[in-house]
């Protein structure tokens, strides 16, 4: 393994600029992204709280679910999840040759590359998030530590997709899978629908998959609902989901590569 | 390693009875086919190298020609330790390219004409950053070498400008800087000419023969141009269907038999005539000019493009001018040597 961090700084950099070489579609990806699912959310709050006449929704009010809107817009965007196509088309197209022969790891090159425009974004959105916030009594730790715990799921996310995407070493429809994992995680994570709406026996669906640990947690942890207690034994599952996302990684790549057709050229 | 190798002459790269098959889906035409894929899928299995062995020495400009589909860059791949032989063993730099070791990779180059290695949207010289860190180069070595590649390729001007914004032959030489940047001591070129015009082609030849002679790399180029083999490579490795055929200097590949007989004629025969009467086949004839297939005009016309071009081998010269001359008028005549391209098209066609 390549302990050399000089190349993962330049990949963080180099990705960065390739994603912000065109800056209006950078905004609006970023802009868009955010604001659709916020307004669609907005709009099924105020359906059931000033059209319906609810006045508390498993134990949130009005105000809680907007607080929660808002603030799962910043983690939602560093959620990650977009490379696993990529891979899966570079595995598939023979593209993987490229970075193969490269004294570096393909599948944490391209994650670091992929990963710098979200970074950028996670640290505005702090800075914005924790301006807003104090007006809000939001405390700047929380929504410091929530962050963490973002850039984390952003983590297991992608080694989790990742894994999903060396199907494409085997199984060259392979995309549907990642279109199940998609759906699952817009689901499961919390960026639609605050977990705890979920029935009481459903609960255990969403505790037992890491997608909570990408937006659900991060929000939890900003709006100060979790305790110092409760944030270390959730810290433990993000590592124990980490070792298995890494070891998920390690031993379908292995197998993988050995099958690689490296077409075209 | 199991490979020989003699202390006193140690191949850079050898290749002992490498095999090399893929397996992929067989659909067959139409909506049927499309259905019996989902239902039962069938799969065929086809073998691109067929137990090729060789031995390259440092420092070699090696020719690896073949027509398409002939194995060429399924060896490159093998080469370069993107996929691994299927039987038989390739060792490169004295180990097994498919590890991949870091030093192998810090010591390689693969450039696929046809498959960009840098990114669309970003300039040439982000991309040679990054590979400078990926490399571990030191800032001063970088600057050197990066002012010497974009100097002989002359794309100074252009380091600053977005890849996809660069000509086809421009992106080709940054491509190139982009493999080379790390001074590799083997260098796989997969038709890096493909696509450029006569000059990029001709400047990049020049890049490549002087590269080759000032680091002493070894390089193994495929091409269907037969200017780059005749003009960079010392060897060539002649590859059809999978097996080698030809593997020796290109001189030696013109040292056949093989000649070209051209002729003026006063009569303009078609090469319906031409063909029976002088017992060759329609791609050993070929007329020169623009209409060329079907010369109707001759009188008025360029007297160079009345030329007729026949492949043939020395014994037919007398009988094939004989046979001419007893049907049409012979105004002069001329016998060259064999082009490469016209030998490496008989070697393709032959015993297939």
């Amino acid at each position: 393994m390549n302990l050399n961090l000089k190349w993962r700084w330049a990949a963080l950099k180099n990705g960065f600029q390739d994603a912000t070489a065109y800056r209006l579609e950078f905004l609006f990806e970023v802009l868009g992204s955010a604001l659709v699912p916020a307004a669609i959310q907005w709009v099924l709050w105020y359906a059931m709280f000033k059209v319906g006449g609810a006045t508390e929704v498993a134990g949130m009010t009005y105000a809680d679910l907007l607080q929660y809107t808002w603030i799962s817009l910043m983690f939602t965007q560093i959620r990650g999840g977009d490379h696993d196509f990529e891979l899966q088309e570079m595995i598939r197209s023979g593209g993987l040759s490229t970075y193969l022969l490269r004294p570096c790891g393909v599948v944490e090159f391209v994650w670091l590359r992929g990963v710098a425009p979200k970074l950028f974004i996670a640290g505005v959105g702090l800075v914005v998030g924790m301006i807003i916030g104090t007006a809000y009594g939001l405390s700047p730790v929380h929504l410091a530590v929530g962050m963490i715990f973002a850039v984390l799921g952003n983590i297991i996310h992608y080694q989790l997709s990742a894994s999903l995407a060396s199907v494409a070493f085997w199984w060259e429809e392979g995309y549907s899978l990642l279109m199940v994992k998609n759906m699952l995680v817009s689901l499961l994570s919390g960026e639609l629908l605050p977990l705890t709406l979920f029935p009481k026996n459903w609960q255990w669906v969403w505790e037992n998959t890491p997608f909570y640990l990408f937006v659900f947690a991060p929000v939890q942890i900003a709006q100060g609902k979790w305790s110092a207690s409760q944030i270390t034994s959730h810290l433990g599952i993000a590592c124990f989901w980490l070792v298995i996302g890494w070891s998920l990684i390690r031993m379908s790549w292995g197998l993988g590569i050995r099958r690689y057709q490296s077409l075209g050229g | 390693m199991t490979l020989d190798q003699t202390p006193q002459s140690k191949p850079i790269i050898q290749v002992r009875n490498v095999r090399r098959s893929f397996r992929s889906p067989k659909k067959e035409e139409g909506l049927k086919g499309t259905l019996k894929l989902l239902v039962k899928p069938e799969v065929q299995e086809h073998e691109a190298l067929k137990g090729v062995s060789f031995d390259i020495e440092a420092g070699s400009f090696i020719g690896l020609i073949g027509a398409n589909g002939a194995g060429k860059t399924t060896l490159l791949k093998i080469l370069s330790g993107l996929i691994p032989p299927t039987s038989g063993e390739a060792v490169v730099l004295g180990q097994d390219p498919f590890k991949r070791s870091m030093n192998f990779r810090h010591s390689i180059a693969l450039v696929m004409g046809q498959k960009a290695q840098l990114w669309w949207d970003l300039p040439a010289v982000d991309a040679f950053e990054l590979l400078k860190a990926i490399y571990d180069i030191p800032e001063d070595t970088y600057r050197e070498r990066l002012n010497t590649l974009a100097e002989l390729l002359d794309v100074k001007r252009l380091l600053n400008t977005q890849i996809r914004r660069l000509s086809l032959g421009e992106r080709m030489k940054m491509e190139l800087i982009g493999a080379l940047i790390h001074w590799p001591k083997v260098i796989f070129l997969d038709e890096p000419t493909i696509g450029l015009d006569v000059l990029a082609a001709h400047k990049l030849r020049e890049f490549l023969r002087e590269f080759n002679r000032r680091e002493k790399a070894t390089i193994i180029l495929t091409s269907h141009n037969m200017d780059d083999i005749e003009r960079l490579c010392s060897r060539v490795l002649i590859i059809k269907q999978g097996q080698l055929i030809f593997d020796g200097e290109p001189k030696k590949l013109k040292q056949s038999d093989e000649c070209q007989l051209r002729v003026r004629l006063v009569e303009t025969p078609s090469i319906e005539e031409l063909t029976p009467l002088l017992g060759l086949s329609p791609t050993a004839i070929a007329f020169t000019g623009a209409d060329s297939d079907s010369p109707t005009k001759a009188d008025d016309e360029d007297t160079e493009a009345r030329s007729i071009r026949m492949s043939l081998r020395r014994n037919q010269i007398t009988s094939t001018l004989q046979s001419l001359m007893s049907k049409y008028t012979l105004v002069d005549m001329a016998i060259e040597e064999q082009s490469l391209e016209k030998v490496i098209q008989r070697l393709y066609e032959s015993e297939s």
